[in-house]
């Protein structure tokens, strides 16, 4: 048996900056990724990373955006915490060697971002993302940390409510082997998967989430989906919030700035939930474009200042959509984005399982609520990866030895054994597709009851026709048929809790808007929404919200 | 934008094998009907979604950014999700999608990209400090505009071994690191809070720096316009500039810039004794013979060419442009 002190599972940035904080308080460390670390997807964010270091901002001013952009549904003790780690965490990052843009002064350039008070989005052009996860693996490289490259999770192991390691597979062999662990970090990313029109990557699907959901530990705040306004049309990639920051405009189809009637004081750069909804309440009203958009001009920044800052977005555009942002609208319309939910930790990422951790977009502290504010996710991914790593590594000096037993890796075996022997069934990708069109159609921006219990029937006769998945590759190497079965298995399961908390949460707040419950409802729903599995789908439970200063008040941009 | 286009047949043939079972490579036929700026990547999951899901590739992002889907597009290394249809259709009449090169292939698309990194992980790609001179402490190195720009377009980099794939010095020389760990290694070495560069560059000049073939095909097949080869070029500069002759590779470059200037044309016997020095020509002697029989005038002094003059005004004009760079 594979054993580590610790595992931490998805090599992201916070897997990554977790991993580096275990090593560094002098324990056995495993990175353990489907991915090379390289190929995460936190490498495709793109407009910047929020810290309150000009002069003119403050902390302080941070910390109230972060609060009211969560719309209150945000935990202020963490929320102080994580703006208070945001200065020294962009530091830190500078010196290990990532290369961010800079000002004439030499200072680090910053940008104005969406909800935000002043211009406190530092960036490296339209790359933060690259240039972060590049300067966290370069310096990862100066410690001693076992990488399992390319490796699959199939489930964290739990005995007596205490964690015992992981199970997963080398997708090389397919050989199912346990690692034993004291602690096990799961920082696997986002689900966005569930969706068919989402910025995020293929690999976004949840892999640690459902497992961890699977084990028995507390998902939180599932039903708040984050949409961002602006995607491409047809293949959904995104176009960063850093476009509207940078002085980028939207229009409808009579020409019109339409967000002067949303957000009347800070027009494009409102919260991403308020423009999402104003984008869709144009095309609904009939001032979108043919085809159902509306445009992103930024023609009037001149071809000098789109082509070095948003040089991504100047290729993504021409590549993806046919269209030259220096001289023609690029056209967009929102698509999934950010999942404010997921597995429920306090500020050290402690889950609610002995010896699990998590940290990231996998993980819900809750910092951001109901609505995450743009650039707050990458400094989310930092400042609690190395909590989670750091409270890990305190964790294990005093913990027992762990043990997986044979019949832990039998169970993990036998599942893929089942899928593999079915001589008739469905096409994990078929099933997918119809998740990903219930998703889209059903529990998207604009909440309705009925589409909601419509989207719960279809999600639950998937999950039925799921058990007659079948795997047709034989292959034992690189077998993708097998890895989208598996993963369309973690979808489906966390679409249901997604559904569920948006079937319960009867008011309307920051990315969960309810047609039938228009209104923010403090008195009943200022609360977390915890999810946990019982074989008849997720039980509920509610938990309040942290409070330090900060009195909820109507959300005006 | 693209919506008026019409679909076109597409006709793929993909490269099909698996290590782990053994048996002969073969490529498999595959028609789709797709519109023509339809990344090729996309056709590729289109094929696993309705006509085989058993064909085997990496992907993830779909959007040019997390490396993972590079493969040979007609015989050229190509990111697939970054690469439309309709071009290669319309010039090759058929989509032919190999594995990259200069990696042993594990199943169909997919390589084992160990080479690749062993490679950059030898460059030391992190910063190396010297104790002596820590990073400032509470905040930021200053670092301005103008430095930052000498970093070209390295932070670009994706890792998507595209170059690698293409690099006939890769495949020639194991001891060549390649084009990405080069560009890698320029990132470090002009980068103001690096103290290792003089180590970077004399250690680079006899692991490799030299063996680069200066084809472009890197840059050629590279996604993101880092420009590996015009790195690697930058990287030879810096290394003549801050350590001279040190190596046969940079004497010769060295030797040859000499040559130009003094006779506008090259002087074969001097270049060798140049770049490989008394002995070195003594060990060319047999090679020289040989070429003398053939080709006598190579072995002797040429004079100097009629325009030598128009020469010198270059030279002249480069160096006052180096002057006014520095």
């Amino acid at each position: 048996m594979l054993k580590h002190d610790i595992v931490v599972v998805g090599a992201g940035l916070a897997g990554q900056r977790a991993a580096l904080a275990a090593a560094r308080a002098g324990h056995d460390v495993a990175l353990v990724s489907k991915l090379h670390p390289l190929r995460s997807h936190s490498g495709a964010a793109q407009g910047g990373i929020n810290a309150a270091v000009g002069k003119e901002d403050s902390v302080e001013t941070h910390i109230y955006d972060t609060v009211k952009g969560s719309d209150y549904l945000g935990d202020q003790d963490a929320i102080e915490f994580f703006c208070q780690q945001a200065g020294p965490t962009v530091i830190e990052m500078e010196h290990f060697g990532t290369i961010f843009s800079r000002s004439d002064d030499g200072s680090l350039a910053r940008r104005a971002f969406g909800g935000a008070g002043f211009p406190r989005t530092i960036y490296a052009a339209d790359r933060t993302g690259l240039a972060l996860l590049q300067g966290i693996y370069e310096h990862l490289g100066t410690e001693t940390i076992r990488i399992y490259e390319e490796w699959f999770l199939l489930s964290v192991v739990v005995r007596d409510g205490r964690v015992q390691g992981i199970t997963a597979f080398d997708r090389k062999t397919l050989k199912v082997e346990g690692i034993e662990a004291k602690a096990v970090i799961l920082a696997t990313g986002p689900f966005g998967r569930v969706y068919g029109r989402t910025t995020n990557a293929h690999s976004c699907t949840g892999d640690g989430v459902a497992a961890a959901y699977r084990a028995g530990a507390a998902l939180k705040d599932m039903e708040f989906v984050q949409f961002h306004p602006t995607a491409l049309m047809e293949s959904s990639i995104l176009i960063t919030e850093g476009a509207r920051g940078e002085g980028g405009v939207l229009k409808n189809v009579n020409g019109e700035r339409f967000m002067a009637r949303y957000a009347p004081h800070v027009l494009d750069l409102a919260s991403r939930d308020v423009v999402s909804r104003a984008i869709v309440t144009e095309v609904k009203e009939g001032r979108g474009f043919p085809g159902g958009f509306v445009h992103l001009e930024l023609m009037h920044l001149g071809k000098e200042k789109v082509e070095t800052r948003l040089q991504e977005i100047c290729d993504f555009s021409r590549t993806y959509a046919g269209v030259d942002p220096v001289t023609e609208p690029i056209p967009v319309y929102p698509a999934q984005h950010y999942m404010m939910g997921g597995i429920s930790t306090n500020m050290k990422g402690e889950a609610s399982l002995i010896g699990l951790y998590a940290a990231g977009e996998a993980a819900c502290v809750s910092i951001h609520g109901a609505n995450r504010l743009g650039g707050n996710s990458l400094l989310e991914t930092l400042v609690f990866g190395k909590q989670a790593g750091l409270a890990a590594a305190e964790f294990v000096g005093t913990a027992p030895d762990p043990e997986i037993r044979d019949d832990d890796l039998d169970k993990e075996t036998a599942r893929i054994q089942e899928l593999w022997n079915r001589s008739e069934g469905e096409s994990p990708r078929a099933l997918r597709a119809e998740l990903q069109q219930t998703m889209d159609q059903l529990v998207g921006i604009y909440r309705s009851p009925e589409e909601l219990y419509r989207g719960l029937r279809q999600v639950r006769a998937l999950q039925e026709r799921y058990r007659n998945v079948r795997v047709i590759d034989r292959s034992t190497t690189y077998n993708i048929d097998l890895t989208d079965a598996l993963e369309v298995g973690n979808l489906l399961a966390l679409a249901e809790v997604i559904v569920v908390g948006a079937i319960a949460r009867t008011e309307s707040r920051g990315a969960h808007t309810r047609l039938d419950y228009p209104a923010r409802d403090d008195k009943n729903w200022m609360k977390h929404t915890l999810a946990r599995w019982t074989p008849n789908g997720p039980e509920l439970s509610y938990a309040p919200v942290a409070y330090t200063r900060w009195e909820p008040k109507e959300r005006v941009y | 934008m693209f919506a008026d286009e019409k679909l076109i047949n597409v006709p793929f043939d993909v490269y099909r094998y698996d290590a782990s079972r053994g048996g002969e490579p073969r490529y498999q036929h595959y028609e789709l009907r797709l519109a023509p700026h339809t990344p090729i990547l996309t056709g590729l999951l289109r094929i696993r979604d309705e006509l085989d899901p058993t064909l085997s590739l990496r992907y993830s992002c779909r959007s040019a950014i997390c490396g993972s889907c590079a493969m040979l597009v007609n015989s050229k290394s190509r990111l697939a999700c970054h690469t439309p249809v309709g071009p290669e259709v319309r010039e090759h009449g058929r989509i032919v999608v190999d594995p990259m090169r200069n990696q042993p292939i594990l199943r169909d698309l997919v390589v084992d990209q160990q080479p690749f990194w062993s490679r950059y992980e030898k460059m030391e790609p992190h910063l190396i400090l010297d104790p002596k001179h820590p990073m400032p402490e509470g905040r930021t190195t200053p670092m301005s505009p103008a430095q930052v720009e000498r970093f070209k377009e390295t932070p670009r980099c994706i890792s998507c071994a595209a170059c690698f794939s293409a690099c006939p010095a890769v495949e020639a020389d194991p001891a060549f690191p390649g084009p990405m760990a080069l560009a890698k290694l320029y990132r470090f070495v002009v980068d103001p809070r690096d103290t290792a560069q003089t180590h970077r560059l004399r250690t680079i000049q006899t692991e490799g720096l030299w063996l680069c073939l200066r084809c472009h095909l890197c840059t050629e097949a590279c996604p993101k316009d880092v420009r590996p080869s015009e790195r690697i070029r930058d990287l030879k500069e810096l290394a003549v500039q801050a350590q001279g002759g040190t190596e046969a590779g940079s004497r010769h470059a060295i030797g040859f810039l000499k040559n130009i200037e003094e006779r506008g044309t090259l002087n074969e016997l001097k270049l060798v004794r140049q770049t490989s020095g008394v002995t070195g020509l003594a060990a060319s002697l047999p090679q020289g013979v040989r070429i003398w029989r053939k080709k006598p005038e190579v072995t002797k002094s040429p004079p100097p060419i009629e325009d030598l003059d128009q020469v010198k005004k270059i030279y002249a004009a480069l160096k006052d442009e180096k002057a006014e760079e520095s």
